[in-house]
């Protein structure tokens, strides 16, 4: 009973990071219609800026966690003004800012392996929080209490910011139609810089704490942390971060469960499939019963 | 002669992967040109390239009807994926094609018996030039005659407006499925003849990197004619080793940028002046405050 306890609390964990992820490519795909494919590199930037940080630097991990995440959000203002940007104006649709972000996706891998040059990489041990919580009979590692706080305090902040903040209601003007809102006084320009920092910061924290917690990362760290995070974000339905933050909850509990089950080799295929099947079976989302695309 | 086979064992490998690559980009091109961006033509390679490895090692069938068959596995994989894969809303095809990519390679590697799993297989079989420059023809005359037929005209029509081809009485449905069946043929063909080029199969040769050189392709080449894939392709494949002489170590990034600013600066690609004619008068009508050109 306590190791199912501690499975899903671990899971739990595990789909935070997923969700904080999910939450970072809605908020882009919900604002800006950019359906980012570059999003997972600036996961694994975060996450080894995060190491050079902790490693080379000597910072403790918070720190180390601040600059990662802050470095995440400069790349991700960078991409979405170098490329999405022209393309905006240019009244370019959906697939040339999908196409323009797997270039980005490719160059900053590129950086990233350059940068790294070595096929593993490790979070120094000593610098990590290592307290442990006993609740009863199950045991909380420090890390998995950090990943459970991240997401509770995003999704709270993001969720504070959309829908209660006047400039949330900017954000989803623009999301709703761009011209619309700049007609009624929005800076759009504004809006696209401040949302791509604040979805590259989120999507920074994601690939920090996945890079502790799968201890032994690579510049590909991105690439999984992206599939599991859309994942999140297509079944919990993109326009309400709460949803998503319980998709991708979910979809960890789910995953951790299964991996007693299922054969090492077809984890990964379950969250592949479980996309799929979820794009090709409901035009709808699971959660929210709203519409995938934007209206 | 001579001249002919030196160059060849110089640069052939680069050539036979330059004429893979523009095939794939075709496949990716027969759907784009429906207006559904796809990256299934490396899954529908990933078939083809595999049964074309296995027929090679097992059977002594001639190389010609091992590229048909890899063809024709591709073309009915994607007539069993089309439907499901239609059922999706617009740019989420895109991403639902991108997820199958990846559960190809997670298939591939799982299943050793067929594929050789991680290790890979290697497929022993004295390759003339000729196949791939032969298949590469035969593919982009097909699509010359495509470009002319009644399905030519409809994907236009579809991709530039689907109401309007509505309205026109074209059945959007079955000319996207057209365009599947065609991508899966191509693409299939294309899985072959990779597998055929590089004399080697594992779970890496179907991967992502496939996907992006095939949009690359298409998007530097311009995806409005079924020659600027081909141009693109092949531009794309020399570039890495192009940039390698000048910088080691960089092919990817060269590539990306490549793609970047070949979206920015050349939206409709390299190849197709009717294009570039019709943006010209555009732009000056806009200037002109032209009003029939205002958007709305």
């Amino acid at each position: 009973m306590e190791s199912f306890v501690a499975q899903i609390v671990n899971g739990c964990a595990l789909g935070g990071i997923y969700a904080l992820f999910g939450i970072a490519f809605g908020m882009m795909f919900s604002t800006l219609g950019v359906l980012n494919a570059a999003m997972g590199s600036y996961a694994s930037i975060a996450a080894i800026v995060g190491l050079f940080a902790a490693d080379d630097l000597a910072l403790p991990f918070s720190l180390a966690l601040g600059i990662g995440v802050f470095y995440a959000a400069v790349i991700a203002v960078l991409v979405d003004q170098l490329a999405f940007q022209p393309l905006r104006r240019q009244g370019g649709g959906l697939i040339s800012s999908l196409i323009a972000s797997m270039g980005f996706w490719v160059i900053l891998d590129g950086l990233a392996g350059y940068a790294t040059r070595q096929p593993g990489l490790n979070f120094p041990v000593e610098i990590m929080p290592s307290f442990v919580i006993q609740f009863g009979q199950v045991q909380l590692p420090a890390m998995q209490i950090v990943s459970l706080g991240a997401i509770v305090l995003v999704t709270t902040g993001a969720y504070a910011v959309i829908a209660r903040s006047r400039f949330g209601s900017a954000m989803r003007a623009v999301g709703y139609h761009p011209d619309t809102a700049a007609i009624a006084g929005v800076n759009v320009r504004r809006v696209a810089i401040y949302t791509a920092l604040m979805s590259g910061g989120i999507a920074g924290l994601a690939g920090v704490l996945a890079g502790v917690t799968t201890g032994t990362f690579n510049a590909a760290l991105g690439q999984g942390l992206m599939l599991k995070g859309m994942t999140a974000a297509v079944i919990g339905g993109y326009a309400d971060v709460r949803l998503v933050a319980i998709a991708g909850i979910l979809f960890g509990v789910v995953e951790v469960l299964c991996a007693s089950y299922v054969p090492a080799g077809f984890r990964d295929g379950f969250a592949y499939v479980l996309l799929i099947g979820f794009l090709l079976l409901r035009h709808r989302s699971l959660l929210g019963g709203l519409r995938l695309g934007r209206t | 002669m001579q001249w002919l086979s030196d160059f060849w064992a110089a640069y052939g490998s680069l050539a036979g992967l330059a004429m893979v690559n523009a095939v794939f980009a075709l496949a990716c091109y027969a759907t784009l040109s429906t207006g559904v961006l796809s990256f299934a033509p490396v899954a529908f390679g990933a078939v083809g390239g595999i049964l074309a490895a296995q027929l090679v090692l097992h059977t002594t069938i001639p190389l010609a009807l091992i590229v048909l068959c890899g063809g024709m596995a591709g073309l009915g994989f994607a007539m069993l994926l089309a439907p499901a894969l239609l059922r999706v809303e617009g740019h989420w095809t895109a991403l639902a094609t991108v997820a199958l990519v990846l559960v190809t390679r997670v298939v591939v590697r799982n299943v050793p018996a067929l594929t050789g799993g991680d290790n890979g297989l290697t497929v022993t079989r004295p390759l003339s030039m000729a196949v791939p420059v032969v298949t590469l023809l035969c593919v982009m005359l097909g699509f010359r005659a495509l470009h002319h037929s009644w399905y030519g005209i409809a994907s236009r029509v579809v991709r530039d407006d689907p109401a309007v081809a509505a309205g026109l009485g074209i059945n959007i449905r079955q000319t996207r499925l057209i365009g599947f069946g065609v991508s899966g043929f191509a693409g299939g063909l294309a899985g072959v003849l990779l597998v055929l080029v590089q004399q080697f199969v594992s779970p890496d040769s179907f991967y992502v990197h496939v996907a992006f050189v095939m949009i690359t392709g298409a998007v530097i080449g311009g995806s409005f004619h079924w020659l600027g894939p081909v141009l693109g392709a092949i531009a794309v494949t020399l570039l890495p080793a192009l940039t390698e002489t000048l910088v080691p170590d960089s092919q990817d990034i060269g590539s990306g940028i490549a793609l970047l600013l070949a979206l920015v600066f050349l939206p409709r690609g390299l190849f197709d002046p009717r294009v570039v004619l019709l943006q010209l008068s555009l732009a000056q009508a806009t200037r002109t405050r032209d009003p029939r050109y205002e958007r709305r």
